[in-house]
């Protein structure tokens, strides 16, 4: 059927008006208002449909291509109810304490994480200083190897069942009167004192045993025995116009070396107040590599040659001399002529020992008393709490736990089986008939592995503690981040188990939304806080600054009630042991802890500051000794102390006295992480215990296996080669002619470049320079851990270390320099080497090339001598090394895509995203500061040091790019801080200060050894550096206008 | 063309060839089968190849971490090999350009095979610029002043390394067209002679129609003379730029002003070397040795002598300028060269290259094949230690003695290397099978017996 029917929409329709028909072939036949839309102002669109279609078709088609790639996902939550004192992007700081070092620190946050430690620059007494340990110990933090739980038996359990198990067990025992150790190293923290007194009370049973792995038990009992008070007295090194020191490592790892350091440095101006330094060692220390004048010693002569010295004193003041056979002295006459020196600076001279042994730490206390040094440079009155555990007591511990005396123990923060000399016996008596034991420690340890529970402590950042530094002086530390596992102060662990948490568990609904299912810490700061007695106000003043300074205690003599005669005449016999064979001491490293910090990738990476070795313990040994051995640097060694036998990698150590070797404690962690497991050897096993451990061996045998084992090294060359890099001069040169030793010659030079201007609209911007006073630093290395964890620097490992792939932006190179060859004093010879030299020298006399390297010659024809005594005898210097930002930098002109360019602020810039790595910037860097990412070093199995794995991630920096692989990186002069600081300056509409810009390396540094700021601003501090006679550009004469400039190194000798 | 002979002369081509028999002669190995030799030999090329192929991509894969560099020497063998084979390349851009201005008829039957050479070994040189970037994927083409939408990001026209970019692309580009265009009127020869349809098409489509008129003949007389001439500034210039990469920088040893005539020395003595090493075998293994003379040979060795003197001179006088400087680091680069632990590495650059050729001064030397084939292969490797040394002994030891380290490659980088003799050889096999390697057109105006 048709449908005939004609429908017509209107008028025009029927008609079928040709303008009509035209006008309906077009849809939009009125034209879509979409000029009307999007022509604002003079937008034109003439597009017809098709067109649009094209371009949105195209649109399309390319957004979906584009979407194809698979992006991963990364998940930004944002704060669902925002805390109000976090703002995202803007980092918070608190005052803290840390665990490790028992410093004061300023904890850096972002968004909730700690993410960087610095010292705490507010108190006063500890001076801000903080080291290598404190700043690493950030990583620790998101060790993924942690434990996530308490362990019983071995397995993962949960807290409820383990406390119930242990109270169950620790009331049976206590109500059976059987006895329970707790051991722990030392606290000095009044409210976990009285956290463990409290369980005593409520466990009768329970013997508290305090020891320290590296132990300072002989100061104590020697100023037990001469002044009646059982205590380390503070020591005053900015009071002191002459130190000396007999092995006491002062700078580094002796006592408070952090504050140390800031005290000494505070003297170590060149000036008429400028502090002489002698050191008598074995050993080459960091503190012995700083000295003015260092005499190798054998630590088993140190008894008598202190003995020598108090007799010289005793001379020189009219007092009666120790009866001994003979005066015992150093090559060079070296305690003679330290007497005169101590002499003349009566009252205002510091003695110190390293040793263990308390008859010869009871005749320094003689020779202090004697040089009156009790009311200025030591104050006994108010002691040093950071060590006060006793050596007899875990000696005695370990013999009866062995014997099955103990029916429980426990370990709080301590790894006896790993860090005492007796870890077989205390391993043998956990082993054995032990009701209960239970180790605190937060990684699985030697002692944990061994226990029956493990109660994993917290990190120090995630819990809340006081600390008693010194007499006077309490630290606070709280946490910056809830528990990362399900860890659990082991403060509240005690009380739990005691019984007594209740009280102070106030289980408020914040407790609850801070901590969660977590156990909680906040019943710790209840009790810290009954504990203080102080209102809530002051408490939080306290806890803001982070310390409460109490009244100064004024030092006074102490009365010398020891009989001297008797401790010489046992000094003298116990000389007269002799045994064949080498003197091995151990000694403690830079930043491990005695092993306690064996677990953390940048304390392992970080070079060892005297022989720069990484990631293991070696034997460093004389030159003379080893060379009649056949011993070259890295052969492995066979070490036999009577029963005790060991293999171990040697190296060739100048400084090391003849006759002499030494071993780094904190190696050979057998029960650790994938960083510190089974690296090196364990030294304490081979050390004798006793009532005072004492860490030197006599009458070692070692001999070369023939065998290679290759030391990470990250420097191997040790000689100047006669090169003006390093300037130094003596104290007298330099009071004459404040330019001695930095008098050269400026080269003529004329530049191809065009100077850069630095200015900014006309007017000067910003010039960032850097300013490094060699003679304040120490070289303690605690710049280049910060400038890591700043910086998000990867640790790459062993391996890559080995082949000098290290990734350190900066890095401290070290000098050795002859002092004498074949016993003469060659000083003028090596001078001109070395650039030391008088002024009068050089008066109208430039040095010429060719005299130094005569002079080089000279000394070298000369270093035949096989007792090798000028190895022994060396002076050392420390030149931090980073990226010179160079006004004409030979890396930005070869860069083929412009990666690296000039900032209008003098800095030398990287742009990662350009690099194309071809490595040329690297090769034409005259101070190789560059580091290339030859591999993926932030996110590889291969190189999994915490910092690779997600959990680890959480420290890093988000201000700083991380680096793929494939690209050069190298210090930025920390532009993150140098930016925020500007903006900071602009928000609050002033101009930028000077010391508004910290580096993170000037920031760490202890001695202030590095002073950044603006060259353009006429008052910085850097500018007058700049200006100062001892300033000096390392490669001067290169004409690349490196921003960094140095001052000469002047010796007090 | 007609070309002029005297009488008097020696013959350039023996064995009394008529103009058919040159065309047998060099259509042979194309027509034939391949030898059992070839296959071999291509086989073997293949595998090093494919082992040059594996090793790029693990080092691509994984990062150049897997070769021995350090952040002390961050240039190594790969840059060392770079420069040897660019070297390499330049005895053939010299025989076909400069000896064609020049009117040096002896070179008609060597050429072609030389210019072949300079192309792999441009190729295979390509290989290490490449693949010493951290990250080829972007460094392929970030090098290249392409226009971008990031503002004033551009190349830095002052960094050497941009200049090598344009200095080596401009030569293999040029290299190929010379190469190529020469190659016509032979393909052409091919094309005629072929049988198969195969054949026919490929060869009729590479010999782009060449008719052999007189007008065509013109023309590729004229565009020979003019790549000839853009061609002869190149045998100069690339090296020169090479050099420069060296040169503009402040490493001790490596900033010196005499590199520039140095390295053109050096790169056409151990190109001479390279041509020497393939030749003494091709004109052995294919039946060439009326074509390839004992005249050409000889001919050779006098340029690797002198330009092996020449590179000695450089060698001395690099020495006696760093003295004379009065700069210690630059005295110290070259007193450790010669005694630091690379010592071993100047001891055999010295005697390969400033001592050895001196054995040419004597007329058995330079016309006993097998002789001339172990010193070109002696040449070849004093030439390699050359850039070895200039790389490695500057570098380990520089300004500051506190970075001064060691560099041993690891096996990546030596397998590297051996692959790119891979792909040297693959192209090589590929081109004496399917190419002529002699070019006939020019060879037959040569012949006495068209006379």
């Amino acid at each position: 059927m048709t449908n005939n029917k004609q429908y017509w929409k209107g008028e025009e329709d029927l008609v079928r008006d040709p303008s009509f028909i035209q006008a309906s072939k077009n849809e939009f036949s009125e034209g879509l208002p979409l000029e009307e839309v999007l022509n604002e102002s003079d937008f034109e669109l003439s597009s017809n449909r098709r067109d649009f279609l094209k371009m949105f078709g195209f649109s399309v088609s390319a957004v979906a291509l584009a979407a194809c790639n698979k992006a991963p996902v990364r998940n930004a939550i944002p704060y669902l109810i925002k805390p109000d004192d976090v703002t995202p992007g803007v980092p918070n700081y608190y005052s803290s304490t840390c665990g490790i070092t028992g410093m004061p620190i300023e904890v850096k946050t972002r968004e909730g994480r700690p993410i960087k430690i610095d010292g705490n620059p507010r108190v006063k007494a500890l001076k801000g200083g903080f080291s290598v340990a404190g700043q690493a110990a950030v990583y620790d933090l998101y060790d993924n190897e942690r434990l996530k739980k308490p362990l019983r038996a071995g397995k993962e359990s949960n807290w409820a069942e383990v406390d119930k198990d242990i109270s169950k067990i620790l009331n049976n025992l206590s109500a059976a009167g059987e006895k329970i150790a707790l051991v722990s190293n030392t606290i000095n923290s009044p409210s976990t004192l009285s956290a463990i007194n409290d369980f005593k009370t409520k466990f009768e049973s329970v013997e508290h045993i305090q020891y320290d792995p590296i132990s300072y038990s002989g100061i104590i009992e020697a100023n037990r025995m001469t002044f009646g008070q059982a205590v380390i007295p503070s020591y005053h090194f900015d009071k002191a116009d002459v130190i000396v020191s007999f092995n006491a490592d002062f700078l580094d790892t002796w006592l408070l070396g952090e504050t140390f350091s800031v005290d000494y440095v505070s003297r170590r101006t060149p000036g008429d107040d400028m502090s002489k330094h002698i050191q008598f060692e074995s050993a080459l220390s960091l503190t012995g590599s700083n000295a003015d004048v260092r005499y190798p010693m054998q630590t088993k002569n140190e008894g008598m040659l202190l003995v020598s010295l108090y007799n010289e004193l005793a001379q020189l003041n009219g007092v009666n001399q120790l009866p001994v056979v003979g005066q015992a002295d150093v090559a060079g006459q070296g305690v003679k002529k330290t007497a005169a020196i101590l002499n003349k600076a009566k009252g205002k001279s510091l003695v110190v020992c390293g040793s263990n042994n308390p008859k010869n730490q009871g005749i320094v206390n003689a020779i202090n008393s004697l040089l009156g040094n009790y009311t200025s440079t030591i104050n006994i009155n108010n002691p040093i709490k950071r060590y006060a555990g006793s050596d007899a007591q875990i000696q005695s511990f370990a013999k009866d736990l062995a014997a099955g005396a103990y029916a429980g123990v426990i370990f709080y923060g301590s790894n006896p089986v790993f860090d005492t000399p007796y870890g077989d016996s205390i391993a043998k008596g956990l082993k054995n008939k032990i009701k209960l034991s239970v180790s605190s420690c937060s990684n699985l340890d030697e002692t944990g592995k061994l226990c029956q529970f493990v109660a994993p402590d917290n990190h120090f950042l995630e819990s809340w503690n006081d600390y008693q530094p010194l007499g006077n002086l309490f630290t606070l530390g709280q946490p910056t981040i809830s528990p990362v596992f399900d860890t659990r102060q082991m403060q509240v662990s005690l009380l739990t188990w005691a019984g007594n948490i209740g009280e102070y568990n106030t289980n408020t609904l914040a407790d609850r939304g801070i901590y969660g299912e977590k156990q909680s810490s906040a019943p710790y700061y209840n009790y810290i806080k009954s504990k203080w007695a102080v209102d809530d106000k002051t408490f939080n003043t306290y806890l803001h600054d982070g310390y409460v300074q109490k009244e100064d205690i004024p030092a006074t003599a102490p009365s010398f009630i020891a009989n001297a005669v008797d401790m010489a005449a046992s000094i003298e016999a116990e000389s007269k042991q002799n045994k064949e064979g080498i003197e091995l001491t151990f000694i403690e490293k830079t930043g491990i802890a005695a092993g306690k910090m064996a677990n953390n990738p940048l304390v392992q990476e970080l070079p060892d500051p005297i022989s720069k070795v990484t990631w293991h313990n070696y034997i460093a040994m004389a030159k003379a000794n080893a060379e009649k051995l056949g011993i070259k640097d890295n052969t492995v060694v066979n070490v036999t102390i009577g029963k005790d036998k060991f293999a171990i990698p040697a190296i060739i150590q100048p400084g090391q006295a003849n006759g002499t070797a030494s071993i780094h404690l904190g190696y050979g962690r057998k029960v650790a992480g994938k960083v510190g497991k089974g690296r090196g050897v364990n030294g304490f096993a081979s050390i004798n215990g006793g009532e005072f451990t004492n860490y030197t061996v006599q009458g070692a045998k070692i001999e070369a296996t023939g065998e290679e084992y290759k030391l990470a090294r990250t420097q191997t060359h040790h000689h100047i080669e006669g090169r003006d890099i390093i300037r130094e001069t003596t104290l007298d040169a330099y009071k004459k002619d404040k330019k001695a030793g930095n008098r050269y010659e400026k080269p003529q030079v004329v530049s191809l470049w065009y100077e850069h201007d630095y200015q900014k609209d006309g007017a000067p911007n910003h010039l960032w320079g850097m300013a490094i006073d060699m003679n304040k630093c120490t070289g303690c290395s605690a710049c280049i851990v910060s400038c890591s964890v700043e910086n998000n620097v990867p640790v790459v490992g062993e391996v890559e270390v080995r082949r000098r792939r290290e990734m350190h932006w900066l890095r401290i190179d070290r000098y050795y320099t002859f002092n004498n060859v074949n016993n003469v004093d060659y000083k003028d010879a090596v001078s001109e080497v070395n650039l030391v030299a008088t002024s009068a020298d050089f008066e109208g006399d430039k040095i010429t090339k060719e005299k130094a390297l005569k002079a080089i010659d000279h000394v070298e024809s000369q270093s035949t001598d096989p007792t090798y005594a000028h190895y022994e005898n060396v002076s050392v210097v420390h030149q931090p090394m980073l990226c010179q930002h160079c006004g004409s930098a030979p890396c930005e002109t070869v860069c083929p895509v412009l990666a690296t360019t000039h900032s209008t602020e003098g800095l030398n810039q990287m742009t990662y995203n350009r690099c194309i790595g071809t490595k040329y910037c690297g090769n034409n860097c005259p101070y190789k500061v560059r580091r290339f990412n030859w591999f993926r070093y932030n996110d590889n199995a291969q190189f999994d040091f915490h910092f690779s794995n997600d959990l680890g991630k959480m420290v890093i920096n988000p201000d700083v790019t991380v680096r793929t692989r494939g690209v050069m990186e190298k210090c930025s002069f920390c532009v993150q801080r140098i930016q925020s600081a500007k903006l900071s300056a602009k928000r609050e509409g002033r101009k930028l200060e000077d010391g508004d810009v910290k580096t993170a390396c000037q920031r760490a540094c202890p001695a202030d050894a590095i002073v950044f700021g603006d060259l353009h601003d006429k008052n910085s501090e850097v500018r007058q550096l700049f200006q100062n006679e001892r300033a000096y550009s390392v490669l001067e004469e290169l004409n690349v206008k490196p921003s960094i400039r140095y001052m000469t190194k002047v010796r007090n000798v | 063309m007609h070309q002029i002979e005297s009488q008097i002369r020696p013959r350039l081509i023996h064995g009394d060839k008529s103009i058919t028999d040159v065309s047998n002669d060099i259509c042979r190995p194309i027509e034939n089968k391949p030898t059992n030799a070839w296959r071999l030999g291509f086989g073997i090329s293949v595998l090093f190849l494919a082992l040059l192929a594996g090793t790029l991509f693990w080092t691509t894969w994984t990062g150049i971490g897997v070769w021995h560099l350090n952040n002390t020497v961050m240039w190594g063998w790969d840059i060392t090999n770079f420069v040897f084979w660019v070297g390499i390349g330049h005895a053939g851009t010299l025989i076909s350009a400069i000896l064609l201005l020049f009117r040096q008829k002896w070179r008609m039957s060597i050429n072609r095979s030389a210019e072949a050479m300079t192309i792999f070994a441009v190729m295979c040189a390509a290989v290490f610029p490449l693949f010493h970037m951290g990250r080829i994927w972007v460094g392929m083409y970030w090098v290249l002043p392409l226009p971008n939408a990031f503002g004033s990001l551009w190349v830095n026209f002052n960094s050497p390394l941009l200049w090598d970019v344009f200095a080596i692309t401009t030569y293999f580009t040029v290299s190929l067209l010379f190469w190529y265009l020469g190659m016509i009127p032979d393909i052409a020869t091919v094309r005629d002679r072929a049988k198969s349809k195969s054949r026919k098409f490929w060869y009729g489509f590479f010999s782009m129609g060449w008719n052999g008129s007189a007008r065509s003949w013109h023309r590729y007389e004229i565009v020979s003379l003019i790549l000839a001439g853009i061609s002869t500034p190149l045998v100069l210039s690339v090296h020169t730029i090479v050099s420069m990469d060296f040169a503009t920088s402040v490493v001790p040893g490596w900033h010196t002003t005499i590199f520039p005539p140095y390295f053109v020395a050096g790169a056409i003595f151990s190109g001479f070397g390279m041509v020497l090493t393939l030749l003494v075998i091709a004109r052995k293994v294919m039946n060439y040795e009326d074509y390839i003379t004992i005249g050409h040979l000889e001919a050779m060795a006098k340029v690797v002598m002198l330009t092996g003197t020449l590179v000695g001179i450089a060698y001395l006088t690099e020495f006696f300028i760093a003295a004379y400087s009065g700069v210690v680091y630059e005295q110290y680069a070259f007193i450790n060269r010669a005694t630091g632990p690379y010592w071993w590495a100047y001891a055999t650059m010295m005697s390969c290259n400033l001592l050895a050729p001196q054995v040419f001064w004597f007329k058995w030397c330079r016309t006993t094949p097998w002789f001339l084939f172990v010193m070109s292969i002696i040449v070849n490797i004093g030439m390699w230690f050359e850039r070895f040394v200039i790389i490695v002994t500057s570098l380990h030891r520089e300004y500051l003695p506190s970075r001064w380290a060691m560099y041993v490659p690891s096996w990546v980088e030596v397998a590297i290397f051996l692959g790119t003799f891979g792909l040297f050889f693959t192209c090589f096999f590929l081109f004496a099978k399917y190419l002529p390697v002699i070019n006939m057109s020019e060879v037959k105006s040569i012949l006495k017996s068209r006379e």
